[in-house]
């Protein structure tokens, strides 16, 4: 099968300091991968040129490919944002918009014109079913977002990114912020949503990783050390840094 | 343990008295126009004569609505004229420029918040009162021609608190927006400005109530008429600049004073109404 995402010789530079080298790596469709390291290491860097929210930060430059489908997305004439609607994100710390739980997962498809109350309604509950969070917000969608758990509305984030119907979802340290009943909510919903979704994943934790993933990255120095099956990865690695680093043996 | 608390109360204590002199200081003004105003605001038929639009202080005739018409008029077109170039200044300034330029225009912008209005007025005596009286007519000394002032008076403090306010908007929500795939246009009209709101509504308030109370840049352009004005191109007064114009006439204790002191309170009482209004809408 064609992989999902095929990221290929791909090098990242902030002003003239190298963040990524020469990564080549491939997502295959609905699984989910895992990518670990130390800080600095250029994995969120990493998915961050995924769905190219690398460059609206100044002084950035990115050679290489990534090619979702026949795709390449890092092309000048390619539309970032329809690559963003397909390439959905979770962030490090929950952000919900200032608004009410409604308009925040409406804010996508609004985005796109979508202006019938109807069919909003249909797509603001499908996705937050589909984030778990429908059970806990059912009657109270005008309430405001920000009044909701941080685990709640991380989960909300989630359900805004799923509700412009993402073929790829990147999460970005997911639970970092969160206590470990929200984390462990956020991980179940992870296992759903995969096959149906293909899911990019930078963790700090590594059981999390061992959890949730299907195939673990190593990222160290901005080089990718080794890709696998993420019981392999977490078994019988085959490079010793990647041994090194799930033994503790460096800083995080 | 006695020594540190000494030194502490003694800042305490300095602000306390700085504090009570300042609250003393506005109930003296309050009162004492209060005071003044009396007169006038006493009785039934004069209330009656003050709402009227003649200004005619010979014959008794006190009708302050030119001068109401006159301020509200000049203050309206100076927001509507400012408001629009300070929110596109302050996204070119916040979204477009790179950081040194960023930097100086902040600066520059903050430079030219002080300065003095009389500046402004004389240039705007050169400038802009010819050109209304060659492009819309008129003798140019107009009301249109203080709203362009004000406009441009209003200009950079408007400006600094627009930018401060959008680049208060933390960053995780823009890029959130981009990533659920919005333009950068999408993400400005529909989080950057309703969540910089508050901060925006603080900053319009600041420049509302600098457009209000602004006397010398207006009393040099504005003509000095005090008939109640049918357009913009015609001259008019505004309650600061007839108070200006009038204080010598009107000595303490005649009919003329106290219409001052009432024009003076009308002033206050719309700044409170100000400062409410940011209270219910702005950050503030």
């Amino acid at each position: 099968m064609e992989p999902k995402l095929r990221v290929e010789n791909l090098s990242v530079w902030y002003q003239r300091q190298p963040a990524l080298k020469h990564v080549t790596l491939s997502v295959e469709e609905g699984e989910v991968l895992a990518l670990i390291g130390p800080s600095g290491c250029g994995k969120s860097t990493f998915l961050r040129t995924l769905n190219r929210l690398s460059e609206e930060q100044v002084g950035v430059r990115v050679t290489g490919s990534i090619l979702l489908g026949d795709l390449d997305i890092h092309q000048p004439q390619v539309d970032v944002t329809q690559i963003r609607r397909r390439i959905g994100m979770v962030f490090q710390a929950p952000n919900p918009f200032p608004f009410s739980i409604f308009d925040n997962v409406a804010y996508g498809p609004r985005l796109q014109g979508a202006a019938d109350p109807a069919a909003l309604r249909k797509i603001v509950e499908q996705s937050l079913r589909q984030a778990a969070l429908w059970d806990e917000v059912r009657g109270k969608l005008r309430r405001p977002a920000l009044a909701l758990s941080g685990g709640q509305q991380q989960r909300l984030c989630i359900a805004r990114a799923l509700a412009v119907n993402p073929e790829v979802l990147l999460m970005d340290e997911p639970t970092a912020s969160l206590d470990p009943l929200s984390t462990a909510k956020i991980e179940e919903l992870v296992g759903a949503l995969r096959g149906q979704y293909t899911i990019v994943m930078v963790t700090h934790n590594l059981r999390q990783a061992a959890r949730v993933s299907d195939r673990t990255a190593f990222f160290l120095d901005g080089t990718l050390v080794e890709v696998g099956p993420t019981r392999q990865i977490f078994t019988a690695p085959q490079d010793s840094r990647t041994e090194q680093y799930l033994t503790g043996r460096f800083e995080s | 343990m006695s020594m540190p608390s000494v030194t502490d109360r003694m800042p305490r204590r300095a602000a306390g008295v700085a504090a009570g002199l300042f609250g003393l200081v506005g109930i003296v003004v309050v009162a004492s126009l209060v005071a003044g105003a009396w007169p006038m605001l006493g009785e039934p038929r004069s209330v009656a004569n003050l709402i009227g639009a003649v200004w005619d202080p010979l014959r008794g005739r006190f009708g302050m609505a030119p001068f109401v018409v006159g301020t509200a008029a000049v203050t309206l077109a100076a927001l509507l004229i400012a408001v629009p170039v300070a929110l596109g200044a302050a996204v070119t300034v916040v979204h477009q420029m790179g950081a040194l330029m960023r930097e100086w225009t902040l600066r520059v912008l903050a430079v030219l918040t002080a300065v003095p209005s009389v500046v402004f007025g004389w240039w705007g005596l050169q400038m802009v009162v010819p050109w209304v009286r060659n492009r819309v007519g008129g003798p140019g000394y107009s009301l249109l021609a203080a709203g362009i002032v004000l406009a441009l008076m209003i200009l950079p403090t408007l400006s600094l608190f627009f930018a401060q306010s959008l680049g208060q908007v933390p960053k995780v929500l823009r890029e959130g927006s981009a990533a659920l795939g919005a333009t950068a246009d999408q993400t400005l009209l529909r989080v950057e400005l309703p969540v910089a709101m508050p901060a925006l509504v603080n900053g319009l308030v600041v420049g509302l109530a600098r457009a209000l109370g602004e006397t010398m840049a207006v009393q040099m352009v504005i003509g000095g008429q005090t008939a109640l004005p049918r357009g913009l191109a015609d001259p008019g007064a505004t309650l600061t600049t007839q108070i200006f114009t009038d204080i010598t006439a009107f000595p303490p204790g005649t009919a003329g004073h106290a219409v001052l002191d009432i024009m003076a309170l009308l002033l206050i009482a719309a700044m409170y109404v100000l400062v409410r209004a940011a209270e219910r809408w702005g950050g503030l």
